[in-house]
Order: C-alpha cells, then structure tokens, then sequence
C-alpha cells in the first residue's frame, strides 16, 4: 500500500466512520435505522467476497453457501442445544471456512469463467440438497420453508434486542474488523502474495508462491467472515431459508458491490454498498409491490456502465479527484 | 428395474438431451469465436419462449409458425447485446488491458436486466402454451414417443448439421472461423472482426429464437426458467467441449439421459444435484470437454 492510497482510505473512511458511529444518536427513525444496518452488513459482506476473490482476481458467486451454512448452524445449535448464538456464529463461521477449502482445494486449479461457474455450482448443490431436505440425521432442517429463531427474553447471551440500534453497532463493528483484516492483509505478506497471484499466476509460481495455498488461506479467512455474517443475519431477521440466505441473488449481489466500487481496495466494496444498496432500498419501498425486481434492472445496467467505465471500480476516480483536490488546497 | 420403464426414460433422456443440445449450440458457438460466455444464455431463451408465448395469447399464432417472428427478433437482440454492449470491451482490449472476466460480468449484468425486466412485465406466474397435440405422442415398439420432444430434438440435429455446414461452405461462416483461429490475422486479410462478432452473436441468440418456439408447447415458462436452462447450456457445453458442434449435441444427450434415468431412482431435485455433481467433476478431472483437444 503506498502513501497516496493510504491517504485517500483515511480521508474518506475516517470520517466516513465518525458519521457512521454517530448516527443512531440523532436516527431514531426504525425503518431508516434497519435500512442503514442493510448497507452495512452488505458493505461487511461485499468487504468479505473481496477479502479473497479483489486481492486474487477470481471471481466467486458461490460465497452466500458460507453465510448460508453459518447461518443455518447458529440456529439449528441454538434451538437444539441452547448454545448462545454468539458461540454458533464463530462455530458457523469455523464450518464455513472447513467447507471453503474443500470447495477451494480443486477449484482454485480452475481459470477465470470456469471458476466462477464451479463456485454457482458448488453453492448451488448445497442450496437444493437444503431446499429438498426435511430432516437430516435427526437435526430437523425444514427444507424450503426455513427455520425461525425462536423468540427468548432478550439480551446480549441470546443475540436478540429491542430495537435496532444493538444490531446496528454490532453490524458496524464487524465491518471494522473486516476493514481492519483487510488493511492488514494489504500490508502483510499474504497480501503480496495474493496480488502477484492476480498478476501473473505462472510468474508467481515461479518465484516459489504456492498459488492454490495462499488462495486457500485468503478463502478460508473470507468464508469465515462471511459465515459471521450469515449468522448476524440469521439473528436480525430471526428467520432463514435456503433461497435467501444460501441464493444466487445474495452471492451476485455481494459481488456486485465490491466490483462496481473497486475490488481489490480496501474501501471499494463499501463505497459500491453505499451506491447500491439505497438504490434498492429506495425502488423497494416507493415502486416496489408494482415493480417486481426493479432494483435488480438497476443493478444490472450499473454492472454493465461500471465494468465498461470504471472497470476498477468508482473508487479510482474517486480516490484521484480527492488527491486533486487535496493538493490545490495546499 | 422394469426395462421397459428404463428403455422409456433412456429414449425421453435422448429427446429432451437433444434439445439441451441444441440449446447449448449458441454459448458454444459464441464462446468458440468470441471467447466469451454469455451468462445471459437461459435469459436469450426464456425471452424467445415468452416471445411465442406472447404471439400464441395476443395473436393466436401458433408457436412453431412464430418462429417466423422469434428468430429474427433474437437474431437483432444478440447482435444488439454485442454491438453495443460488448464491443467497447473487445476495444479496450486491444489496448492490450486484459480483463478476462470483464465479458463475463457484463453479461450477467444483461442477465440481471432481462430476467428481472421480464419478471417486471409478466409477473412471477407459472404460464404455458396449450396447443391440442401437446401430450400427442407415436408409438415406436410400444413406446410411447411424445410428438412436440420428438421435433425439437430432430430440429436440434437439423440445426447443428446446418451450423457446420454454414461454417464451412459460405463466406460469412468463412471468416467466422478465420476469425475464430486468429483474430488479428482475420483481420489483417480483411475481414470485418468486429462486424464478425456482431454476427456470431446474433447467430447463437437467432438458435434460441428456433428453441423457445419448439419448448413452449410442452414446457411451461417462468422468469427463472433461462437461468437453469442456461446453467444446464453450461453444463452441456463444458461436458461436449466448448466450441465443437457434435460435442454439444452430444453433452446435451449425456446430460439428457443422465438426468432422466437418474431420476427414476431418486426426485428430479436431487437429480438435478447429481448433474451439478457431474459437471464439477468433468471440469477438474477433463476441463477440454469429452470431446475438447487438449
């Protein structure tokens, strides 16, 4: 990471986040408060997708299995076992990771297109084998139809709360550990690696960088990730099934995100949240009963114009007009 | 197992394979010349079925004579997606910025639009073309044949033998494969590369145009309807080998019989498992295809 992108993450995340943390003290609004806590759990998880597929250059639609598996393992543990929610999100997210290597092992040999096509079918094999399971060994999975967190008296050990404001701060706090991971990983070895990997694969090897293993261990650290997300998900919604938490929609979205605001950057994916998630907030609520899947037209010709515009996503010319800017101030 | 009932789903598996063939001749085609997939495929199809779905309840056009409509439309509507949303990529790329996945998201980003434009317009409902001979059927050795299954897997054959045939013996399919081999070199000898690759792509998108026509008397539609017809074209194309024509057909009637024979022992869902299984496992162990050269 050189100076003058370092500069630019700080002048825009910094305050970014002040506003961000204050927020809730002036929002008492709930609607406003859980379409705010949306945008940052989808700049959490396009943040995740880009932890691996930014920084290696591949590009996963298979990541809503790991928030799905989590999700699901946090509640089927906490209705049969009654083990706080918070110790069946780091094991989901322990699970997501194991199941991202598996999955990772052999495709990672893969290139490009047929990468991201063994990741849909990966995701996809796990999402209809739920759908069409009722029970499996005992542990009552309820297929198509879901599972839901069953109602307790609140708290912290139970993950439910009054209100939004606690899912809002824990949302946020996640975020800032992934931005925290993802700017260690920029500095770190493994972050070299990874982008000498998305370089030149064959070079990279070369020079002694194992590309399947350090791709691994990139995946595993996102899979986790976005197993706890999953998880936290679960728990704001109190509600799960296959179609939405395990579901194309939520693995192209999330990779959406991240590609049209800069992937491969440590603020791109929560700037393309930040663009796109109000977009489909605002069709939803104003136009929505009336327009099915609007918001999704819209994410599709704002693909289309970024990846022909800003094929490094917005935050380039962004970063760039703040340099400029910041130099003609002195 | 009843032989009977299996020599049933092994001939059904051959007929409905045939058409996933045919089905898949347009990604490979355009990923043969382009090197391109288009993940707006199944969505090319899904809106040729709603297309004759459309002329058969406005006009009462009967779906096969709807072809006359469909093919050109989809024809315009590939070249389309190509002239104006991919080509500026192809330019940028001869500047020598590589972005393999650039096409590849710009065609999901058409997918989004078509299949959520076509849910916006119709709705989510399950619709489907009733036409008298639909459950029609001959009987060959006492097996039921159904009639509408039997014409599109019979025109999916027509149609390849035709493509190679076009390929090999006309100009435009001339400078398609020049193209095809070497883009620069097409190039340097004149041909129109850009103009080619409007044209192929318009090809592969007129092919669904023939297929969403003969899909519809049996085949009820919904929104999502492209996206697994265009996982399965992927499925068909990776198995036969991307770019070869007898491949395509022939991964189509693999992946036909497999499925209908797989579900007889087990729900069409989980068979539907068994097939992603199977194109995980062809794509590590053979990625050139069945039939692909290494």
């Amino acid at each position: 990471m050189n100076l003058k992108t370092k500069n630019a993450t700080a002048t825009l995340g910094l305050p970014l986040l002040a506003i961000t943390a204050v927020v809730p003290l002036v929002v008492k609004d709930a609607y406003t408060l859980h379409s705010l806590t949306m945008i940052i759990y989808f700049a959490y998880m396009a943040s995740a997708w880009n932890f691996v597929c930014g920084y290696v250059g591949q590009m996963s639609l298979g990541h809503s299995v790991f928030a799905g598996v989590s999700g699901y393992v946090t509640v089927l543990l906490f209705t049969g076992t009654g083990l706080s929610p918070w110790g069946g999100m780091l094991l989901g997210g322990c699970m997501a990771a194991v199941l991202s290597t598996f999955i990772g092992y052999p495709t990672f040999k893969l290139k490009g297109p047929y990468f991201t096509l063994t990741t849909i079918a990966f995701a996809e094999i796990v999402r209809i084998w739920l759908e069409n399971t009722d029970e499996f060994m005992g542990i009552p999975l309820k297929g198509a139809q879901g599972l839901v967190v069953p109602p307790s008296p609140l708290g912290w050990q139970v993950f439910q709360f009054d209100g939004k404001v606690a899912y809002y701060y824990i949302a946020l706090a996640l975020l800032i550990v992934m931005l925290a991971a993802t700017i260690a990983l920029e500095r770190s070895r493994l972050g070299y690696y990874l982008k000498a990997i998305r370089g030149d694969r064959n070079g990279a090897e070369a020079l002694g960088i194992n590309p399947t293993r350090y791709s691994l261990v990139a995946l595993s650290i996102s899979a986790f990730m976005t197993g706890l997300g999953g998880a936290f998900y679960a728990q704001f919604f109190r509600y799960i099934n296959p179609e939405r938490n395990m579901g194309l929609d939520l693995s192209i979205d999330t990779a959406i995100m991240s590609i049209v605001g800069g992937q491969g950057t440590v603020l791109g994916p929560v700037l393309g949240a930040l663009i796109l998630h109000p977009l489909a907030e605002l069709t939803r609520s104003y136009l929505g009963g009336r327009f099915l899947g609007l918001h999704l037209i819209i994410y599709g010709v704002v693909l289309i114009v970024a990846v022909l515009y800003f094929p490094k996503g917005v935050i380039v010319p962004l970063e760039r007009w703040l340099q400029r800017s910041g130099k003609s101030k002195r | 197992m009843d032989p009977i009932i299996l020599m049933y789903a092994i001939i059904n598996g051959v007929l409905l394979g045939g058409i996933y063939g045919g089905v898949a001749l347009g990604l490979s085609l355009i990923f043969g010349v382009l090197r391109v997939i288009n993940f707006a495929h199944g969505s090319f199809l899904m809106l040729a079925m709603y297309a004759s779905y459309a002329l058969w309840t406005a006009f009462g056009i009967h779906p096969y004579a709807g072809v006359l409509v469909t093919v050109p439309l989809l024809f315009a509507f590939g070249y389309f997606t190509q002239a104006v949303i991919i080509a500026p990529l192809f330019k940028r790329e001869t500047a020598l910025v590589v972005e393999p996945l650039g096409a590849l998201l710009l065609t999901t980003g058409v997918f989004l639009v078509i299949d959520n434009g076509v849910l916006m317009t119709f709705g989510p409902d399950v619709r489907s073309v009733s036409t008298e001979f639909a459950s029609g059927s001959i009987s060959v050795m006492s097996l039921p044949i159904n009639i509408p299954r039997l014409i599109g897997c019979l025109s999916a054959l027509l149609i390849a033998v035709g493509l190679a045939y076009w390929l090999r013996h006309t100009d435009t399919g001339r400078s398609i494969r020049a193209t095809a081999q070497n883009r620069d070199a097409a190039a340097l000898s004149g041909i129109h590369v850009g103009k080619v690759y409007n044209i192929t792509f318009g090809i592969g998108a007129a092919i669904l145009g023939v297929f969403g026509a003969l899909l519809v008397p049996f085949l009820s539609i919904t929104p999502t309807t492209g996206l697994s017809f265009g996982i399965k074209s992927f499925l068909v194309v990776v198995l036969g080998g991307i770019g070869s024509i007898p491949g395509s057909l022939l991964g189509g009637i693999l992946l036909g019989v497999f499925e209908s024979v797989a579900s007889q022992f087990v729900t069409a869902t989980s068979a539907s498992v068994f097939s992603f299984c199977l194109f995980i496992a062809v794509l590590l162990v053979r990625p050139n295809g069945l039939l692909g050269r290494k």
